[in-house]
């Protein structure tokens, strides 16, 4: 019990004390972490016995002497969840491509040809991204996925998430663990759906699941912050406090970022909600603005093309074209094109041949790119729709290849990850 | 605990809470009294089922968009509703556990009808329970038991049916998984009719051996196989002991899987189940956006617009019969991610606003937290020096309920 409020008659201060508490919340929640540094004023330092346990996993995040973290290098990473369709997306000129897929192959006068390779070209609504190609900073990456595949979305999500060790933080979130102080809130960013990769064991990503109802609505956050901020006590209580003042300035940080537009949040039409385009928007503005933000993930569904795929594929490609031409075109103006590069991850392929309702299942090998100017442009990996894996591409490049070379362009040593083939994919200029 | 403590934990842990002078008259009738009540709502006088959706509204129509409104926004109503708080907390824990989704069903009536199975039988026995989840139509389509056949069997059901609904991974092997998929093929139904058939030549009637037990061959030997089978009775008392108590300790699941294992006994498992609880072995749950909402709707007494609360719940990242994917809803600290949090201020602030007068909205109005703490149903110890702040920095009335209905003693059960 407080000597300022008693437990019984709580209100019978006065206004004052009142005041008092919410303009401490105030000032607290206001305070925006400076652009680069670590965490804003008055964070707590990660529980100390928890750090101690990830170092097993993951070293220390490296920080830079004016305190920089990452040297100021941001990833954003695009999930295509549902598993998006490699063979269609680069259809490759073989012929057997053709007959695996009597009805459902992109017609070789469509597809969009990729300087200096013969064996695939580019889906016609990926046309946008010739430029990029051709500035040698759009790596293309077929065949990639676990050397023992699973087909199925959960367990390939999960493997995908935790680089393959489940049970561990997500392959980013340990990195989180690491930082010596907790991040500012945006820091690390979910757009869309959650995005189990960023979870750390102590520290969490901000998951933003739509901007547009991102945004206190009845309810001061003022009042929400009063609850204040201990979370030495452990308990789930504390968690939840902790959780809701790291929300009050999420949502601050976020709001003088985007404008906070109160839009009508109608339920989008397609699964999963939101496109990539807006999600990848979002993150240029967030990359752009002064809240600190580093790593993101923009998660969108629809990419589970079991029927009807050719339309409904060419949409999901225009939506992904698209959102990185844009994107890249908003970090250019922000003058931020050497410290951001884009991934694209999806949890595996589709099966070679087609089925029987105009789309294909679940399959293996399957596609990824990496963009930016510190990326190695061209292609990787193989595809031999002569040699497949019960009828899917067989896996040729390790998903925690691409997550080294991430972890890598952010200066986290990777040799922590598991897997004897991480080297196999030198995609870093 | 007291007997007003413990009569409030019970109806917030196995109930939807309860308004605060129907909790005063369940704590005068005592703890022990009301858990038999709860366990058994179906002697004389007993309420009827209170099922509210209709039919009529719900066509065999994957295509009509009003039947999933109708079917969602339906439960919650049958949720807040609800004389038969232990029967809808049932249904709506097990809604969690063998988990369907309306998305990949999209036939709204038969997600609806698969509610209703959890309603009337969730609290019976458990291996009738399985065999019936087996055969819903909205499982045959969710987890692709309907496309199975001899010639080609598809090991999605048969998998989830051991990993998530009756033994836990690492209790079977991929030859249990194949040979419980072949026993159940020839299974069948087509969405727009909702009835199950058993097709002969669709059908691998092959004696097999699977989870140790020879001659599996169809539907009825492989729920005895799976039902039977000795860490089925650990695995469940785990998952109960898990939702209800918030810990699962091996001693106790031990105990509670003895009781389970007489005979296989939902009711017996949750009523000792609770019994602990109510002996103090409890730690604290994070209540989910809707048993939280359905809660605060039961105590306030509000009835917000259903439409904005709806939206509001899919923001916070639940929305009934839409589970994310076939391991239901990630629980516990999952629901402080930022987006939740702020939807459910969003709909906390909702509530209020259209909270009736009464008792709770009085002691908003008023001074005295730990009034304000009982009106909610919240346990003796009132509100935290931290939550009093808050409620402090909020202008009496409405927006104290609002902020009152986040904290975490209301948040966390």
């Amino acid at each position: 019990m407080t000597a300022a409020f008693d437990r019984r008659h709580f209100l019978r201060l006065g206004g004052g004390a009142v005041t008092v508490v919410a303009l401490g919340a105030c000032t607290d929640a206001t305070t925006r972490a400076p652009s680069g540094t670590l965490a804003a004023p008055g964070e707590t330092v990660a529980d100390s016995a928890a750090t101690t346990t990830a170092a097993a996993i993951a070293p220390t995040t490296p920080i830079d002497s004016s305190g920089a973290v990452f040297s100021g290098r941001r990833l954003v990473v695009v999930q295509m969840n549902g598993g998006n369709d490699l063979l269609n997306t680069l259809p490759p000129t073989d012929s057997t491509y053709r007959q695996l897929r009597p009805t459902l192959a992109i017609s070789a006068d469509e597809v969009v040809a990729l300087d200096g390779v013969t064996t695939c070209g580019l889906h016609p609504s990926l046309a946008g991204l010739s430029p990029l190609w051709q500035q040698g900073r759009l790596a293309l990456i077929q065949g990639i996925g676990f050397e023992v595949p699973n087909r199925s979305h959960f367990v390939s999500m999960d493997r995908w998430w935790h680089a393959d060790e489940l049970g561990a933080p997500g392959w980013l979130g340990r990195v989180l663990d690491e930082m010596p102080t907790e991040p500012s809130p945006l820091f690390a960013t979910a757009l869309g759906s959650g995005a189990p990769l960023l979870n750390g064991r102590t520290v969490q990503p901000s998951v933003i699941t739509s901007p547009e109802s991102f945004r206190w609505v009845g309810i001061d956050p003022e009042w929400v912050d009063a609850m204040g901020d201990d979370p030495s006590a452990g308990d789930l209580a504390a968690a939840a406090r902790h959780a809701f003042h790291r929300t009050v300035q999420a949502v601050d940080d976020f709001s003088a970022v985007t404008g906070g537009d109160a839009t009508d949040d109608e339920l989008p039409e397609r699964e999963g909600g939101a496109t990539i385009t807006a999600g990848l928007a979002v993150a240029a503005q967030l990359l752009a603005a002064d809240v600190g933000t580093q790593l993101v993930v923009v998660s969108a569904s629809g990419f589970d093309t079991h029927a009807n795929q050719l339309p409904v594929h060419a949409e999901l490609m225009a939506d992904l074209g698209d959102g990185l031409v844009e994107f890249m075109a908003a970090i250019e103006a922000a003058g931020l094109s050497d410290q951001v590069m884009v991934i694209g991850t999806s949890e595996f392929g589709r099966r070679a041949a087609q089925n029987a309702s105009g789309g294909c299942d679940h399959g293996a090998g399957g596609f990824a790119f990496a963009l930016g100017d510190g990326v190695r442009g061209g292609l990787y990996g193989e595809v031999d729709l002569g040699d497949l894996l019960d009828g899917d591409v067989r896996p040729t490049i390790e998903p925690t290849a691409l997550m080294s070379r991430c972890l890598e362009w952010l200066g986290v040593d990777a040799s922590s990850l598991p897997g004897d083939r991480n080297d196999a994919l030198p995609l870093l200029r | 605990m007291n007997e007003r403590d413990a009569v409030a934990w019970l109806h917030r842990r196995a109930g939807f809470g309860l308004p605060p002078q129907e909790l005063r008259a369940a704590a005068e009738r005592g703890a022990t009294d009301e858990l038999t009540r709860l366990l058994d709502p179906t002697g004389a006088g007993a309420p009827p089922d209170g099922d509210r959706w209709d039919d009529a509204l719900l066509p065999l129509d994957p295509k009509d968009r009003p039947s999933k409104q109708h079917a969602i926004g339906v439960w919650v109503e049958t949720m807040v509703a609800t004389d038969r708080p232990l029967v809808d907390r049932m249904a709506w824990l097990w809604h969690g556990h063998f988990v369907s989704a309306l998305d990949k069903v999209k036939v709204a009536r038969l997600m609806v009808d698969q509610i209703r199975l959890f309603r009337s039988t969730g609290l019976g026995g458990f291996d009738e329970l399985v065999r019936a989840v087996t055969l819903d139509p909205a499982m045959l389509l969710y987890l692709d038991l309907r496309s199975s056949t001899g010639g080609q069997p598809n090991e999605n059901y048969g998998r989830e049916l051991l990993e998530l609904f009756t033994l836990g991974e690492g209790n079977y092997t991929e030859a249990d998984v194949q040979a419980v998929a072949r026993a159940l093929t020839g299974w069948t139904l087509r969405p727009g009719e909702g009835v199950v058939r058993f097709v002969e030549r669709r059908h691998d009637d092959t004696p097999q051996r699977a989870l140790g037990v020879d001659g599996v061959h169809d539907l009825d030997t492989a729920v005895a196989a799976v039902t039977a089978h000795p860490m089925m009775v650990t695995f469940i008392a785990g998952v109960i002991a898990g939702e209800l108590l918030g810990t699962a300790d091996e001693p106790t699941v031990a105990l509670l899987a003895e009781v389970f294992g007489a005979a296989h006994d939902i009711r017996a498992l949750v009523g000792a189940t609770l019994q602990v609880g109510l002996a103090g072995q409890t730690a604290p749950v994070v209540l989910a956006p809707v048993p939280w909402y359905v809660i605060a709707r039961r105590v306030t007494g509000a009835n917000p617009p259903a439409r904005d609360a709806l939206r509001l719940l899919r923001s916070a990242g639940q929305l009934p019969l839409l589970p994310p994917n076939v391991a239901g809803w990630p629980g516990g600290r999952a629901w402080f991610s930022a987006s939740s949090l702020v939807a459910r201020a969003n709909l906390a602030a909702l509530v209020a606003a259209a909270t009736p007068d009464g008792e709770v909205l009085a002691a908003a109005a008023g001074d005295d937290a730990d009034l304000l703490a009982e009106a909610l149903g919240l346990s003796s110890d009132g509100f935290s020096d931290d939550s009093i702040a808050a409620l402090a920095a909020a202008p009496a009335g409405r927006d104290r309920l609002a902020v009152a209905l986040i904290t975490p003693e209301f948040l966390i059960a």
